[in-house]
């Protein structure tokens, strides 16, 4: 038997964090009863916070494991205290029920609960679609095209037409290719003072605006990822208002971080979706205090350390964040918000959104959790992190929260 | 001999009055020098600058080794054409090789904004700007006010007026940081889409979209030159619209005071941003820009590498 005894610990039930109690841990389940012989951990009065679920991973493997594998990406996971995640590999399109099959088996070994998204085209290329049906029946909980956009607006009606079939969510990061035009950082005025190309919000909205409306023509659920500015969440206001069924979450590190990250010239701040203005920031954080935001994505996106030690315009997008989330955005969080919301943007409703049962905590239930001291800050440095990337935007700077631990699957990690 | 506050030339936004006006001394002095029958001083003798131009480049890199040899280095020119880049080596593998064959000074040139701070976060060398993507071209900028003082004394409180492809231009940015902080009243005029949509943090200048308005005041007037890549990615109908609506013609200047400086970072299209009677009439200064850029290269390159010999 696998038995811990977590002393001084203070868990999230019933919507609030307890006073300080002993947790006694067995084999992934909350018992009541004492238990001996066990690992004991003193968490000096820390939160013990149902295990998160991770929106946006991709571990790369099996055509990238050069880059990470799924070795890494479940030790991330331990790291940061994520009891599972919807993956959505960029490099390698699950674009056929075979692919699908081999994901799902790399992840069987881990004992975290993964969902996957499929493709809906082929080779996410927008020309062929994928045999979505099929995918649907072997576990795909939705599509998408990972964060390539379909120009071709015909295409996409049929893949959504076809696709809904299934019942299944659409899954999109809007950004209008043409109106993108090379830019890789908000449009704004650091951009332009730099003078670097730069993506501009309409960008974004237009191409939502089609999305919205193509799912509420044929009827389809859809999904927008990352959603960077306020005049989307608008748009997405409006459009549940009109009855479409739309969902919507915003990427971690946009609610932390706004284009004056710009002027340090640092290309691990070039990522999939830009980092936009501080008004931009301030409307994400407002649409998750309004509950317009549904969850709080975290895009691990691990880049080789030799595609980001480059000049910033030649860096490959992307970023890892399960090590550092929590920690970085748990006060911020609770600031706004309630710890409650708190919990439902980082755990409950990503896993809804994947199809996933969400997490809780009740002695006599199974229990993932993650340990955090809210109010010890930590330096982010390039260990703490899984794998051999490092490809962080918080490299170096301060966070207000440090975890202490995860228990996930019935498996201690101290960290 | 005071010494930069800066150690690197990355770009003139946030370099000091003191800093820019050092240089420009300096390089008056240099200028002096470059008059003499022999032009060549010792002061970098025994150092080692890299040219490392990863954008093809013909007179700033020509200027800049003119400079330095002027100032007794030893040069050694590493183009993109001919580097190991080409075989997918990395910049910073590439610096770091160049770094480790002992060399003092990089001078570099790239298409990504920033390179010259990577660069010299990623080594013990003093890193020159000689333009990055569209965000700097320090030592350009620089020669423009060494020109502008050298014709009118000073910049404090002259008007500076610079048309065309500001959106793009490397030049115009260093201008704008450069000439404000020297007390000079920067107005930038352009296609409205070829200028910055948003300008909070450039609040120092005057946009004006009306070329005859942004000219009308102006002591010295910098055509900038117009891509011709602007017309393919239909920025701009026309070299022809273009010249009929900002270029600087004789009509342009007719209500312009006759003393106005004309300036041109060049290579000029003729007939296109300029008029060849207004680029080669007595008003431009273009040719002095030129020897001008000697100068300023020589106290850039000296007054570094002396911060450096001082540490």
């Amino acid at each position: 038997m696998n038995k811990l005894i977590l002393k001084n610990v203070r868990p999230f039930v019933n919507g609030k964090f307890e006073e300080p109690t002993t947790m006694n841990l067995v084999d992934g389940k909350w018992v009541g009863e004492a238990v001996s012989d066990a690992k004991e951990f003193d968490a000096k009065g820390a939160l013990a916070i149902p295990a998160l679920f991770g929106l946006g991973l991709d571990f790369k493997e099996p055509l990238r494991d050069d880059i990470y594998t799924f070795r890494d990406g479940v030790d991330a996971m331990r790291r940061g205290g994520f009891f599972g995640g919807l993956y959505e590999s960029i490099a390698n399109p699950i674009d056929d029920s075979l692919k699908l099959t081999a994901v799902q088996q790399l992840a069987a070994k881990s004992g975290m609960k993964f969902a996957f998204m499929g493709a809906f085209s082929m080779g996410y290329q927008c020309k062929d679609l994928s045999e979505m049906v099929e995918l649907a029946e072997s576990g795909a909980v939705g599509f998408g095209d990972g964060n390539q956009n379909c120009a071709r607006t015909r295409f996409l009606r049929l893949a959504m037409e076809y696709g809904s079939m299934t019942g299944k969510r659409f899954f999109f990061m809007p950004l209008d290719d043409s109106l993108r035009h090379h830019g890789l950082v908000h449009e704004g005025s650091y951009a332009d003072t730099l003078g670097m190309k730069g993506i501009p919000r309409i960008a974004e909205t237009i191409a939502a605006f089609k999305i919205l409306e193509m799912a509420r023509f044929l009827k389809v659920p859809v999904h927008f990822k990352q959603v960077s500015c306020g005049e989307t969440l608008t748009l997405i206001e409006n459009a549940r208002k009109n009855g479409v069924d739309v969902t919507c979450d915003v990427d971690i590190f946009h609610l932390l971080i706004d284009d004056s990250c710009l002027f340090d010239l640092d290309s691990h701040f070039n990522v999939a979706m830009p980092f936009r203005a501080a008004s931009d920031r301030e409307a994400l954080w407002k649409g998750l205090e309004s509950g317009v935001v549904d969850a709080i994505s975290v895009n691990h996106d691990p880049v080789l350390r030799q595609d980001k030690e480059v000049n910033f315009e030649d860096a490959v997008p992307g970023a890892v964040s399960l090590e550092v989330a929590l920690p970085a955005i748990w006060k911020p969080l609770c600031e706004r918000l309630s710890a409650a919301r708190a919990v439902e943007l980082l755990s409950t409703a990503p896993a809804q959104l994947a199809g996933v049962a969400p997490m809780s905590l009740s002695v006599g239930g199974q229990a993932s959790l993650v340990l955090l001291d809210p109010d010890s800050s930590v330096k982010v440095n390039p260990s703490m992190f899984a794998g051999q990337v490092r490809n962080c935007p918080l490299l170096g700077k301060e966070i207000p929260s440090k975890i202490l631990g995860s228990y996930l699957g019935g498996l201690w990690t101290e960290v | 001999m005071s010494a930069l506050e800066i150690k690197h030339l990355f770009g003139l936004r946030g370099v000091s009055k003191h800093d820019i006006r050092l240089i420009l001394d300096n390089a008056k002095q240099f200028r002096e020098i470059l008059e003499r029958p022999v032009k060549k001083v010792p002061s970098l003798r025994g150092m080692t600058v890299v040219n490392l131009f990863f954008e093809n480049s013909t007179r700033t890199r020509t200027s800049f080794e003119l400079a330095e040899k002027r100032l007794s280095a030893d040069t050694v020119n590493f183009t993109s054409s001919n580097s190991s880049v080409k075989k997918g080596e990395t910049l910073v593998d590439t610096l770091r090789n160049i770094e480790a064959m002992k060399i003092d000074i990089v001078v570099v040139r790239h298409k990504g904004t920033g390179v010259p701070k990577f660069l010299a976060d990623n080594s013990n060398a003093i890193i020159v700007n000689a333009g990055d993507g569209a965000h700097e071209h320090p030592t350009q900028a620089l020669l423009d006010m060494l020109t502008i003082e050298e014709k009118l004394g000073t910049l404090e409180g002259k008007n500076v007026t610079i048309v065309g492809d500001i959106r793009h231009s490397r030049v115009a940015r260093s201008n704008l940081w450069g000439m404000t902080t020297m007390g000079a009243h920067v107005t930038l005029c352009g296609p409205s889409t070829l200028v910055p949509r948003n300008t909070e943090l450039m609040d120092k200048v005057t946009w004006e979209p009306d070329v005859k308005k942004a000219v009308k005041n102006a002591d010295a007037i910098i055509a900038l030159r117009l891509q011709k890549e602007r017309m393919d990615d239909a920025l701009l109908p026309s070299m022809r619209e273009y010249r009929n609506t900002f270029g600087i013609t004789h009509e342009l200047l007719e209500n312009v005071s006759d003393k106005v400086l004309i300036m041109h970072p060049g290579p000029i299209n003729r007939g296109v941003e300029l008029d060849s009677e207004i680029a080669d009439g007595d008003n431009s200064v273009i040719l002095n820009q030129v020897t001008n850029g000697v100068a300023v290269r020589m106290a850039v390159l000296y007054l570094l590498a002396g911060g450096r010999a001082n540490e």
